[in-house]
């Protein structure tokens, strides 16, 4: 009998209930905590290597069968996305199955499988999971790669790409990825139609010959099935897995900037602001840190009951929700804090993020709230249970990650052990907002102006949807009568002429600078010029040469803390143009092509904006006061240990150059980049003094 | 907490168009209280957790046309809080006793749920009832919930791309009934109306007579009943009737064709056919027939458009299980470079193989195994299981349907198939939206 209606007991029950009036105002108190048992997973190797663990659940006729590759596969690098790729290729096509008969085979059987790349995943109910087995180890051990899915699979990949240029989150998670960890690490490698276009055949080959192997494979079967089936099956369908030697790659090992960095990514017609307050951590599984930092994690940003929620949506009502994750990992772990919020209120949910992760930091929890999220957390590992796949993972992540062999047994009783010192502890160590990145997806033009205040430098950068810097277009227009031609002649005016800048032979200038990142460390800078195109330029710290420039005019080498290195030919034609100490006279022969892109501010100044093409193809973009004449911003794009960043340089102060009839120059350079920031002034300036030629070889 | 309104993607809405289970049986419970309350209870002692739920039969589409998004609305407003559970304390509450919680509004009904630890079973019950019996309903909560609500209307709909794709063929393929709006609703609405309106949609529509308490997991049959019966039995019934729309959306003559242009990249192209309602038999074949289209890498579209003629980037077709007659929708993203037209043409053709052409065993017995497959694993969790029970009762007043609903598609024949292709997929009874980038719209 399935359906059992009572409603004769049903009713008496409801009159002997309303016989005496129910006090409302008394909160149920709990039952006796149920036992929560964890279960084990029976577990067996096979002779080539393969792990496997098998969790019995006979509820539903269901199996489901999980392989996964513990590997560290190299850089995409130039062909970012072949990993991608190469998941898709794996489901089509066998050397015993087209792809047409492949999926017609799954579908038949109202099966689900799929790949990535380091995965392969197959679910089906138990009177067809044999076959599931079946299809599955084709996939892993016969995957036949052919040209033309590879084909039709980038064209998918392209349209896709484009599809997703304009999605918020999309947009944040690639940049987030690319401040966080860089270029140089496999977490921080983003996938774009260049890197897709590059992408060959041999190379999904090559990754699918090296890391698919039993010998770094883990298998889980969970469900409707029991060892001595689970023993059978995979035996007889992936005991001829051939193990292989899988090479171990190492990476980069990217840290939290030096100081909080605003990264603004402009999105078309955006009516919100996505916010990543985030960067990277050392947080490995099975760590004793990894339940406390994820217990202070739950108090600042968990779900409803965590402070970002009640702080920006239920007191606030800026956003829909604002949460906040610490991620470990055995690579590299990251904490994020995010949300999602209307334009006009973007800054402030940036500001409230900060001040509840400083607060977390600095003051220690009540312990009530402690005690509500670790119950939150006890429920939270209670109901994950009931997947009988997590007991599986549980399993294999123990030996994985060589985590105790009681971790997870233990784990509610170490929960139960975490106090507010603890917690404060951990939000010192892994919730920092001095040392962060702030990735915001938002509309340009309002957004990213109210976010200068928390950036140390002040200045944003800008970066397209691919975490490329960019240097943002600007809106205002310029006056009709105003051309390139009549920004520069007024900037060589306006420095004396062109007459006095001709009549340059030679200069030399002396600079002192200090890092404005808590260091104080004060360095002098040496540039000789001679109008022949000879260059030379040393930075010295503490009476020390760190660096040396020197150019002869055809060729020159770099010195690094005693490192020598000969100019390549990049290297020269960039010495050329920094030679030309009369360049900006010549600029209408100096091959950079320039446009006119508008008006911006400079501090409170108007300024023409000119965006500089050189002959390389390097963009860079110059601001030159609208009043004055002179040259008094810079911005371009350099790169460096894997990071790209934008270089800003401000001049000021600009004064008459004794003997120089009449020329003037900066006193004041301003540099920024990548959230530091240092400031060189000019101590002195000698012009036409004789210089040998011997300085420049 | 996500207080997710009804249509979380697109692929969610295809998954809750199937239903129920065939091996084995969900054993369960079931009666009324007195006060018309529906209870289902289901027993699994696996994992010592319990999932708690309550589902009104009130959606987007009992509202007055000049208060759209009243029924969403509701759902924010009742975690404001009781007359014996704080202001934001609700939330707070279920999770600090280790709960998870989430509510969400559909065309149809508003569904809230808590799943808990086993021994908690009396609290979710008591705060279940406090939300139906007196919730608090008051300016302060109508005030923030009024900025919640918009701010997720940008999220769910303004700011995502094709985030208004099911919004506009609701709105151009009925012209009668109330699904021609959608339950986000429009925001000045939500302004307009005043606190007492609020306080009629809740007498109106929150009471036990119009609802399904539906719990499943580590529970106690006869524990559970008496804590129901206490936390529950006192509730008033309510005392009006509970109108249901009776507009009936009038035949379509003709095709219609929409442009609508929104910040994408690619243009994507609907195509939708007015259906009859679900749990029909033509809905069941319908289902089925979107199966056939689109699920799995060797249905017809995706074999035909995506691989071979690589006009489609994704593409899907699925029912909207709609309680009143709703609509087929198939959507696809062009691939760089297509034309919307020529992905229309490569759909429509597709269409018409369905009714002329043939269905092979082979094919025909695949989507019996996938429905199959569909049936059997939405059960995999308690939550599930309470949440498909109070469904079949809600819209069928028949809970056991989690046991039997396959039946349903195992009666349809191939030319069943055909039939309801060449009854409902007509250009006639069809709406086609072009969805595009802004930047087309300027050149006009």
């Amino acid at each position: 009998m399935k359906k059992i209606t009572i409603s004769i007991l049903t009713i008496a029950l409801a009159l002997s209930a309303s016989a005496q009036k129910l006090d409302r105002s008394i909160r149920p108190k709990a039952g006796p905590a149920p036992e929560i048992k964890l279960g084990d997973a029976a577990t067996f190797t096979l002779p080539n290597g393969l792990k496997v663990f098998v969790v019995s659940k006979h509820k539903l006729p269901v199996v489901t069968c999980s392989i996964q590759l513990d590997i560290k596969p190299e850089l995409e690098g130039s062909t970012a996305g072949v990993r991608d790729m190469m998941s898709d290729l794996l489901t089509s096509g066998t050397k015993t199955r087209s792809m047409e008969q492949l999926n017609k085979e799954i579908d038949y059987i109202g099966a689900n499988i799929s790949a990535s790349s380091d995965n392969l995943n197959g679910t089906s109910l138990k009177k067809h999971f044999l076959k599931t087995m079946e299809l599955m180890s084709d996939i892993a051990i016969n995957s036949d790669f052919k040209q033309t899915e590879l084909d039709k699979i980038k064209k998918r990949t392209i349209s896709g790409l484009e599809a997703g240029k304009n999605e918020p989150d999309a947009m944040l998670q690639n940049v987030s990825a690319v401040v966080n960890f860089g270029t140089q690490h496999p977490y921080g490698e983003v996938t774009t139609e260049t890197t897709v276009s590059k992408i060959t055949l041999a190379d999904c080959k090559k990754y699918y010959n090296t890391y698919f192997h039993p010998n770094v494979a883990y298998m889980a079967l969970v469900g409707d099935i029991d060892e001595a089936e689970a023993k059978e099956l995979v035996t007889k369908f992936f005991g001829k897995w051939e193990k292989a030697n899988v090479p171990v790659a190492t990476y980069s090992n990217p840290a939290a900037p030096s100081s909080t960095n605003v990264a603004f990514v402009p999105r078309e017609g955006a009516v919100q602001s996505v916010i990543n307050v985030t960067y990277p951590i050392d947080l490995a599984p099975g760590t004793p840190d990894v339940i406390k930092a994820r217990v202070a994690n739950s108090i600042l940003g968990g779900g409803s009951n965590g402070r970002l929620f009640l702080n920006l949506r239920e007191k606030h009502g800026w956003t829909y929700g604002s949460y906040s994750s610490v991620v470990q990992d055995e690579l590299k772990g990251h904490f994020t804090a995010y949300a999602k919020c209307r334009n006009v209120v973007s800054d402030s949910s940036v500001g409230e993020i900060i001040a509840e992760m400083k607060k977390l930091s600095s003051e220690k929890v009540p312990q009530d709230e402690l005690q509500n999220h670790l119950n939150n957390m006890a429920g939270t590992f209670a109901m994950s249970l009931e997947n009988p796949q997590t007991i599986a993972q549980y399993a294999i992540n123990i030996e994985r990650y060589h985590m105790p062999k009681d971790y997870y047994k233990n784990y509610l009783k170490n929960l139960n052990a975490v106090t507010t010192d603890d917690v404060l502890a951990m939000a010192k160590q892994y919730i920092n907002p001095e040392h962060a990145n702030i990735v915001v997806v938002g509309s340009k033009g309002d957004v990213d102006k109210t976010l200068t205040r928390f950036d140390a430098d002040g200045k944003l950068d800008y970066y397209d949807n691919y975490g490329h810097i960019i240097i943002p277009g600007e809106a205002k227009a310029v006056p009709a009568n105003i051309t390139v031609d009549a920004v520069m002649k007024k900037y060589i005016a306006a420095i004396g002429g062109e007459k006095a800048v001709k009549g340059i032979k030679s200069i030399k200038t002396v600079s002192t600078s200090k890092i404005n990142n808590g260091g104080h460390e004060m360095t002098l800078t040496i540039t000789e010029e001679k109008a022949n195109g000879k260059f030379k330029s040393t930075v010295e710290t503490s009476g020390m040469t760190v660096q040396k420039q020197v150019f002869d005019g055809t060729k020159g080498y770099q010195e690094q803390m005693g490192q020598k290195k000969e100019m390549d030919a990049d290297d020269i034609a960039d010495a050329k143009n920094q030679a030309d100490i009369v360049a900006n006279s010549n600029y209408e022969k100096d091959g950079v092509k320039r446009t006119l892109k508008g008006m911006d501010k400079v501090g409170d100044a108007d300024a023409y904006v000119i965006e500089c093409v050189d002959a390389k193809g390097k963009k860079s973009t110059e601001y030159y006061d609208a009043k004055t004449g002179f040259l008094v911003k810079n911005l371009h794009v350099e790169e460096g240990q894997g990071q790209t960043f934008t270089v800003t340089e401000e001049y000021s102060n600009y004064k008459e150059v004794p003997g120089g009839n009449g020329f003037k120059k900066a006193y004041t350079v301003k540099q920024s980049a990548a959230g530091q920031d240092m400031t060189a002034n000019i101590e002195s300036i000698e012009i036409n003094k004789p210089i040998p030629d011997s300085e420049f070889n | 907490m996500k207080l997710n309104a009804f249509y979380a993607s697109l692929l969610g809405a295809s998954l809750l168009a199937t239903g129920a289970r065939a091996e084995g049986n969900i054993k369960f419970t079931e009666f009324d209280l007195p006060n018309g309350l529906h209870v289902i209870l289901h027993e699994d002692h696996a994992t010592p957790i319990v999932a708690v739920s309550v589902m009104y039969h009130v959606g987007s589409k009992n509202e007055d046309p000049q208060r759209t998004g009243f029924a969403h609305f509701f759902e924010h407003l009742l975690f404001e809080g009781s007359e014996n559970i704080g202001r934001g304390e609700y939330m707070k509450m279920v999770q600090a006793n280790g709960g998870q919680l989430n509510a969400n509004t559909s065309q149809d009904r508003t569904y809230y749920y808590e799943v808990l630890p086993s021994n908690q079973l009396e609290l979710g019950l008591w705060m279940e009832s406090e939300r139906m019996l007196h919730a608090k309903i008051d300016m302060t909560g109508v005030e923030t919930q009024r900025k919640v609500v918009k701010e997720e209307k940008k999220q769910r709909y303004d700011n995502t791309p094709y985030g208004q794709l099911l919004n506009v063929v609701y709105e151009n393929a009925f012209t009668k009934h109330p699904y021609r709006w959608s339950p986000i609703g429009k925001e000045q609405y939500i302004d307009q109306a005043k606190l007492d309106e609020f306080m009629n949609f809740y007498k109106t529509f929150y009471v036990p007579n119009n609802a399904v308490l539906s719990i499943a997991g580590d529970l106690d049959v006869n524990q559970a009943k008496e804590w129901i019966t206490k936390y529950f039995g006192d509730i008033p019934k309510g005392t009006g009737a509970i109108p249901r729309p009776t507009d009936v959306e009038p035949e379509q003559k003709a095709e219609k064709r929409v442009e609508f242009y929104d910040n994408v990249q690619l243009p994507a192209v609907i195509v939708a056919y007015h259906t009859p309602k679900m749990g029909t038999d033509d809905w069941y074949a319908l289902q089925l027939l979107t199966q056939m289209l689109s699920q799995g890498k060797s249905s017809r579209f995706q074999k035909e458009i995506v691989e071979q003629q690589q006009k489609g980037l994704a593409i899907g077709a699925f029912m909207i299980p709609n309680e009143d007659p709703g609509v087929a929708f198939m959507y696809g993203i062009t691939n760089s470079g297509v034309k919307p037209a020529e992905l229309e043409k490569s759909m429509l053709a597709e269409v018409e193989k369905v009714k002329t052409g043939t269905i092979s065993d082979e094919e025909y017995q695949k989507l019996m195994n996938q429905a199959e497959n569909d049936f059997v694993t939405q059960n995999q969790r308690v939550s599930g299981i309470a949440e498909n029970l109070a469904t079949y009762y809600t819209y069928f007043h028949n809970a056991d349907l989690i046991n039997t609903e396959l039946s349903h598609y195992t009666k349809i024949t191939k030319e069943d198939l055909k039939r309801v292709a060449n009854k409902y997929f007509t250009k006639e009874n069809r709406l086609v939206v072009y969805y595009l980038p802004k930047s087309e719209q300027k050149k006009g």
